[in-house]
């Protein structure tokens, strides 16, 4: 009758006597893993992260210009000049039928490195799907709505500093007194969003017209009104004006009727996919460089494998001389490599999230929103081909091991 | 029907490969079961690469090794295997134990050949046996032991699965005089008591003096040495 048999105690013993080997293997393995798997990962993260970041803007109108500067400057808030738009154009916008909102967006100004974001009411909830955590949202001039993770408390006064990044000693508006005179109180906190935008302060876009000595966009500066309905004879220009269309065949037609020789109308999606095409082909070329790293390691790795199978030739020598059949000694090798390869894979997988979620945490810092972290199919075909690959690979070390004479093996030295 | 540990060998011829002259040519030898027999011999007469032949170990250029009607210089690889396992118990010089595993399973090693797990039956006889060479402490790695305690455990090992031919390649070559007398006495002990065949090569007087028969291997033939 046929009982198999137990190669186990044989491999338990050797992985015990080679802890060097085994763990120079396992880690050379786990590290190259956790290399494809943080740069597969993260490139993922980046293109769902920054896709989620554009989820608010809907349609932007700039002045012509560069597509992809306009909406950097507009949904990341990346600071840059850029050409100012029409305002008549703005109030055009916002009368347009099939337009819910249409939001200035105007920067300039920061608070200690927040930048300060000049909108309406409508953008700042968007449109009434945002409710603030604390407060509400400005309805006068002079009140900010602060992003979750601006350290201001309710009630808290501020005075905005020019320029777009905090210079070393404007701990307050320094000199000037267009700036200076200027105060804003915090009324009202967002929730987070996992982007730029949880690091800004949203004030009345007529707040920050008046501070750069423009006109507010209304007839009289009797009255607190904020927002439209706007007079275009007295509308300042826009860095750009976020749309959030009714439909999305209407989505459609508002670009095209601002798609202008005064304007450009994008769709930040559209954008972001041109970008996304780039980085693919990076990605592409990310993950052909990662699966080489594999190749060459899991090829070392079997090399210095190979050396320390033929070094212990005499034990399987041995072992087949006392009764283990062929079988039982090519499972001794090929159980052994692959559970080192299995072994540094795992590790790998593991040590690949930790560290792309510690990238996405410090790239969040550095660009603005949240790239987060979960592993796919890609990922899997990569951990599950890495090990495949090693089980028909372990077999030419089994294989050696497999038909070598006993007699050969036994008076090696 | 012969006993398997009858050996009956006929023209046995070893000429390695590229070289002119035989290493050996042994025209007969008949071992009844449950005899003992040592083989002596100058370094490089071929004791050893006898030895493998003899254990099924190295194939002969010609002639036939019958154990128990077995021709073994006949059977293919795998059945081979199979015989090893099944009749033959091996004793090295080097005692070739693996190092990571206890005492205990080192002895049980042969059992994992052919099953997952040794029955309790075995088990206990893995410990009759380490206890009958006079090792206790079964749990101790094999990497611990002294020359003396590792050449009892391989002694074990060899006799767990009773086998019906112990061969042994210099078995106390690589120990000290007190701990040859020692493993000489068990060897032989255990052997007949268990009324396997026992071969030993060996330089020994002391070991080969204790045989049913010696022999000397000399300019590729295999003469009797007078009883001592």
């Amino acid at each position: 009758m046929k009982r198999g048999f137990n190669p186990f105690p044989i491999v338990g013993a050797d992985l015990r006597c080679n802890r060097l080997l085994v763990w120079v293997t396992v880690l050379l393995v786990a590290i190259s893993v956790a290399a494809g798997i943080a740069v597969i990962s993260q490139e993922r993260a980046l293109r769902q992260g920054s896709a989620r970041a554009a989820d608010d803007f809907d349609l932007l109108v700039g002045a012509p210009g560069s597509n992809t500067q306009l909406v950097l400057t507009s949904v990341y808030l990346r600071a840059q000049a850029i050409p100012l738009l029409d305002g008549e154009l703005l109030a055009k916008a916002s009368t347009a039928p099939g337009v819910k909102y249409a939001a200035p967006i105007a920067f300039g100004d920061n608070w200690q490195g927040h930048s300060i974001v000049g909108t309406i009411a409508d953008f700042a909830n968007r449109g009434g799907t945002l409710l603030p955590t604390e407060g509400r949202i400005f309805q006068r001039r002079g009140e900010a709505v602060v992003g979750a993770s601006v350290a201001l408390a309710i009630g808290a006064t501020f005075s905005p500093a020019h320029g777009l990044h905090r210079a070393h000693d404007d701990e307050d508006a320094h000199g000037d007194p267009a700036h200076a005179a200027a105060q804003y109180t915090v009324v009202g906190r967002l929730p987070p969003r996992q982007n730029v935008w949880d690091t800004a302060i949203l004030v009345p876009i007529e707040d920050v017209w008046r501070v750069h000595g423009l006109s507010d966009g209304h007839d009289t500066y009797a009255g607190q009104h904020i927002g439209p309905p706007w007079d275009a004879a007295h509308l300042s220009g826009v860095p750009a004006v976020a749309i959030k269309p009714d439909s999305v065949a209407n989505a459609y037609r508002l670009r095209a009727q601002f798609r202008t020789p005064r304007s450009v109308a994008v769709f930040p999606a559209e954008v972001l996919n041109d970008l996304y095409l780039t980085l693919g082909n990076v990605r592409d070329l990310m993950s052909v460089l990662a699966i080489t790293t594999q190749v060459l390691v899991v090829a070392a790795v079997l090399m210095a494998l190979l050396v320390g199978f033929l070094a212990r030739r005499r034990q399987f020598a041995v072992l087949r001389a006392i009764g283990a059949s062929r079988l039982y000694v090519f499972c001794v090798v090929w159980i052994e490599v692959v559970l080192l390869i299995t072994a540094g894979a795992a590790l790998g997988v593991m040590l690949g999230w930790l560290g792309s979620n510690l990238l996405s945490h410090w790239m969040q810092s550095q660009i603005g929103f949240a790239m987060p972290v979960r592993l796919g199919a890609t990922e899997g075909v990569l951990v599950v081909g890495l090990i495949l690959t090693g089980a028909v690979v372990a077999t030419l070390p089994a294989w050696l091991v497999f038909r070598r004479p006993i007699a050969e093996g036994l008076v090696s030295g | 029907m012969s006993a398997t540990g009858d050996l009956r060998v006929r023209d046995l011829a070893v000429r390695f490969a590229g070289q002119e002259n035989l290493l050996f040519n042994i025209a007969a030898l008949d071992l009844p079961s449950g005899n003992s027999l040592g083989i002596s011999g100058i370094s490089g007469a071929g004791k050893t690469t006898l030895f493998h032949c003899l254990a099924g170990i190295a194939r002969p250029t010609a002639g036939q090794i019958g154990w128990g009607g077995t021709d073994i210089a006949a059977l293919p690889v795998d059945a081979l295997c199979r015989w090893r396992h099944r009749h033959l118990g091996l004793v090295f010089q080097d005692f070739h134990l693996v190092d990571g595993l206890s005492m205990l399973d080192n002895v049980l090693l042969p059992a994992r050949f052919d099953r997952w797990k040794p029955p309790a039956a075995l088990r206990q006889r893995a410990r009759d046996l380490l206890a009958a060479v006079g090792l206790s402490a079964w749990e101790r790695l094999a990497s611990l032991l002294s020359r003396g305690e590792r050449q009892r455990v391989a002694l074990a090992r060899a006799l767990l699965l009773q086998p019906s031919i112990v061969m042994a390649d210099e078995p106390t070559a690589s120990l000290d005089q007190d701990h040859r007398a020692q493993i000489g006495d068990l060897l032989l002990e255990l052997v007949r008591a268990q009324g396997a065949t026992l071969i030993v090569v060996t330089h020994e007087q002391e070991l080969l003096a204790r045989m049913d028969r010696c022999m000397r291997l000399e300019q590729g033939a295999l003469q009797a040495l007078p009883a001592s």
